[in-house]
């Protein structure tokens, strides 16, 4: 390529610039797959997805040369740690948020381009939360999340009751006041009074004894009415895009324990529609549904939810979806206030949780995490190590040594970042503050700093591959040995005990992350196979195991499993998953599905999830699992196209053989099934 | 006895989460069979008293489990064998359910009490029975593979002396 220049460059400033014209040559040419893959759920090969890469790539490259402090800068090189989301650094923008719906749906907000008011219908509040998700969503770089939606819609469930409860009672009930009269068994002439707005909601009993048609007319109105909604809502969540077009908005809606006619009617229509599916009945990617789980509201039979949790079990067979958040584990009870639904835990679907606040705002919406700093435990584990064969003994001095050092490091960047982030006017954010999405930024002015508002939220360190780190420390990992898996737990404790102080230190709120490695699982592999080769168990594959789960690749029950990622849950207090692999078509069995969330609940995991194989034919739709041809039209794979989805670092994707990067690819190859061999697949 | 796989946690021969031993050897030879290699009595690995108490072991060990399922090839084949099995593991874990699979009817098995594999039957709660007809193959079936086969409660269809068909206990009910 040639190049003409107004001035003479200096030899570095040549370097950079190829560099930079490096970047541009290999998104606009298509040239690196693996950085047009890194985000599973942005098309890369796309027009609008390449135009982001050219802003994503070169913020990064800016990011790195003339933002980052030095030493995080070398520790990057180092693959020691990593800084998600490079390319938001320099602008400061903030990780994810959970939204106050209630309170944006109660007083309307401005998108500004127009102002919206409060719905009257369900019907409008759920296209409203679209709306709202997808404002929000362009204001932050991470996800969007409802914690408590159930709550949040149930009034708009009542709205729409009211409005054709009065249509009914205008209709039906002077209707049969006519009958009476004519056939002169009525000896009350008066008109019923009409009842107040008051009155009129899905559990009084009064009402629908006094006006039994009405209320029938009503009811069923309302219900079909809030499961055309859900269903547009699903919709809407999964087709319209968002930042620039490329990518549809990263959306988790949480729900369970609202115990109202009108909450449950919102999740029961919910759900309806996510196994109905979208189009020809595919799979929704999005929003990821989360259910809460809580004991004396909808775990066991007589609660009354309970109904509800088995329907999500249901769901959960077919779609992947709902998750199950636990209400109950001692490190969510912490802040449980009984009656108020804003301090019940709830989470970002990928994992992030954000509860406890040291300025007092110990509730979850209005409030989110601003970044996170991710550290490699595996080059710890090779660096002090036996695997090397350089020493006899795992050298424990030297990787806690070097694991202050990384944890010091991962610290000075967050520091550095949320200065940057709490500098930024509240207009850079835009919707986000001035609809007080964050909690308070409606009082700000444009010009105003964030800084006040930003510290309620979190900043995170997570880590990854303790159980490659433990292998290179120790020759086993931590479910192969019941002293290095002590260890393990250790190192996790070690790494929280460090936020806990930092957050005295600092007057901030760090908490521990079992980061979602995206983008990132592959990357610090490749690095460190480069450095010290390809070492079995440790480097010989193209990914680090996520945070501190046990391998995919180990085989082990899923009771076992559970029992062993589940004292990790109540360290990870920036969030953290545990997920178990099923195979076969578990859609059939949902007992089984049932028992094995309620063991992980019962062992007290924080958030959990099942992973199974959904596999669908586009020839004829067949749902399931499919080997090499479709086991109800039998075509084969090479006539006609199966779609697999699998999930991602929480979220789904709808076909995991073009969407994921290599790494991830070959994490879902390796996924060994805790339960239920597909015997007849063979 | 051989048997030709073992899955610790499996979920597509029954109802849980169950153990799935697939006893080698069958000679119903059903037209269109998954697996036509299990048909052979040497196939597989050798389940001596051994393996046996392995598997039993890990099934006490798993907190999850609903029970067994014993299918093959087909266990009737080894009757007798299958019958000391399922007692050993009684011996460890006493209520243990069992389910079965066969490619003979229940009425052919429930026939000749004190046979072996009366009382290889006898031993289980639910027989999922029949040969596998290709021409009658419907995947949506549940834990079976084509629509003439049952999925049979063993204990009140042998007191009734006809077959009383398995349905959930606990179905998910649900809502409104």
């Amino acid at each position: 390529m040639s190049m003409t220049l107004s001035f003479s460059p200096t030899r570095q400033e040549n370097d950079a610039l190829e560099e930079v014209i490096r970047l541009g040559r290999d998104i606009a040419d298509s040239l690196n797959t693996e950085t047009l893959r890194e985000n599973a759920n942005l098309n890369g090969d796309s027009f609008s997805g390449k135009m982001s890469k050219f802003g994503s790539e070169y913020a990064k490259w800016y990011a790195r040369r003339l933002v980052l402090p030095k030493e995080v800068e070398a520790a990057i090189r180092d693959n020691t740690v990593y800084v998600h989301d490079l390319d938001h650094y320099a602008v400061g923008t903030t990780n994810c948020i959970f939204i106050p719906f209630d309170k944006l749906l109660a007083e309307g907000f401005s998108t500004g381009n127009g102002d919206l008011r409060t719905p009257r219908t369900i019907m409008t509040a759920m296209a409203l939360v679209a709306i709202i998700f997808q404002c929000q969503q362009n204001a932050q770089y991470g996800g969007v999340s409802a914690n408590k939606l159930d709550y949040d819609l149930a009034p708009y469930v009542g709205r729409s009751f009211i409005k054709h409860f009065r249509k009914g009672l205008a209709y039906f009930e002077s209707f049969a006041e006519e009958q009476r009269t004519l056939s002169g068994s009525a000896s009350d002439s008066s008109q019923p009074d009409s009842p107040t707005d008051e009155e009129i909601y899905m559990d009084n009993a009064d009402l629908q004894a006094r006006y039994p048609h009405a209320y029938r007319y009503a009811y069923q109105e309302t219900r079909q009415e809030t499961f055309q909604a859900a269903e547009s809502l699903v919709h809407n969540l999964n087709t319209m895009s968002s930042r620039g077009g490329g990518q549809i908005p990263f959306t988790s809606i949480n729900y369970g324990t609202c115990t109202s006619s009108e909450g449950r009617l919102v999740m029961e229509s919910l759900m309806e529609s996510t196994m109905r599916g979208l189009g020809q009945g595919q799979t929704p990617i999005f929003p990821i549904q989360i259910f809460k789980c809580k004991k004396g509201i909808n775990q066991n039979p007589g609660d009354p939810n309970y109904d509800l949790f088995l329907k999500a079990i249901e769901c959960s067979t077919k779609r992947l979806y709902p998750n199950f958040a636990n209400l109950d584990a001692p490190i969510n009870m912490e802040y449980y206030v009984p009656g108020d639904p804003n301090t019940e835990f709830a989470t970002m679907g990928c994992r992030t949780r954000v509860v406890a606040d040291r300025f007092g705002r110990n509730h979850l919406s209005g409030k989110g995490n601003l970044s996170f700093n991710t550290i490699n435990l595996v080059k710890l584990g090779l660096e002090h190590g036996t695997v090397l064969g350089k020493r006899k003994w795992a050298d424990e001095e030297g990787y806690y040594a070097m694991l202050d050092r990384s944890l010091g490091i991962a610290m000075q960047g967050l520091l550095h970042r949320y200065r940057i982030q709490a500098k930024q006017p509240a207009k850079a954010s835009d919707f986000m503050m001035r609809e007080g999405v964050w909690e308070g930024g409606e009082a700000l002015g444009p010009d105003d700093k964030v800084e006040d508002l930003l510290k309620h939220g979190s900043l995170s360190i997570g880590f990854i591959g303790i159980a490659e780190s433990m292998k290179a420390m120790y020759g086993k990992h931590h479910a192969e040995d019941a002293d290095v898996y002590a260890k393990a737990l250790e190192v996790v404790r070690y790494m929280r005990d460090y936020c806990d102080a930092m957050s005295e230190k600092h007057d901030l709120n760090i908490t521990l992350f079992a980061t979602p490695a995206e983008g990132l699982s592959g990357k610090f592999t490749k690095n460190d196979a480069r450095e010290y080769g390809s070492i079995p168990g440790v480097t010989d594959r193209e990914y680090y195991t996520n945070s501190f789960h046990v391998p995919v690749y180990y085989q082990t029950t899923a009771a076992r499993k559970i029992s062993l990622e589940a004292p990790f849950h109540e360290l990870c207090n920036a969030g953290a998953i545990s997920y178990i692999e099923l195979d076969g078509n578990v859609r059939s069995n949902p007992e089984a599905f049932r028992k094995i969330v309620a063991y992980a609940l019962d062992q007290n995991v924080s958030y959990f999830s099942i992973n199974h194989p959904i596999d669908r034919c586009t020839s004829c739709g067949h749902e399931g699992i499919i080997g090499e041809s479709c086991p109800s039209c039998g075509k084969k794979e090479t006539e006609v196209r199966i779609s697999r989805l699998r999930r991602v670092t929480g979220y789904l994707t709808g076909d995991y053989q073009t969407r994921f990067n290599g790494a991830k690819q070959a994490e879902v190859r390796d996924r060994v099934k805790h339960a239920g061999q597909a015997v007849r697949q063979e | 006895m051989n048997i030709c796989g073992y899955y610790p946690e499996s979920i597509n021969e029954g109802e849980g989460l169950r153990a799935s031993v697939f006893i080698s050897g069958c000679r119903h030879a059903c037209k269109g069979c998954f697996s036509p290699r299990t048909w052979n009595f040497d196939y597989g690995e050798l389940f001596d008293d051994a393996r046996q108490r392995e598997i039993i072991q890990e099934m006490a060990d798993n907190p999850l489990l609903d029970g067994l399922t014993l299918a093959g090839g087909d266990p009737f084949f080894s009757a007798a064998e299958a019958a000391a099995f399922v007692d050993l593991a009684r011996e460890r874990i006493p209520g243990l359910n069992v389910w079965m699979y066969s490619g003979y009817t229940f009425e052919q098995l429930a026939a000749r009490p004190g046979s072996d594999e009366y009382e290889l039957l006898r031993r289980g709660q639910v027989l999922v029975d029949g040969r596998f007809e290709q021409h009658l193959r419907d995947v949506s079936l549940l834990y079976r593979g084509s629509s003439n086969q049952r999925l049979i409660r063993i204990p009140e269809s042998l007191e009734r002396g006809e077959a009383v068909l398995w349905e959930r206990s606990n179905p998910l009910i649900s809502i409104r």
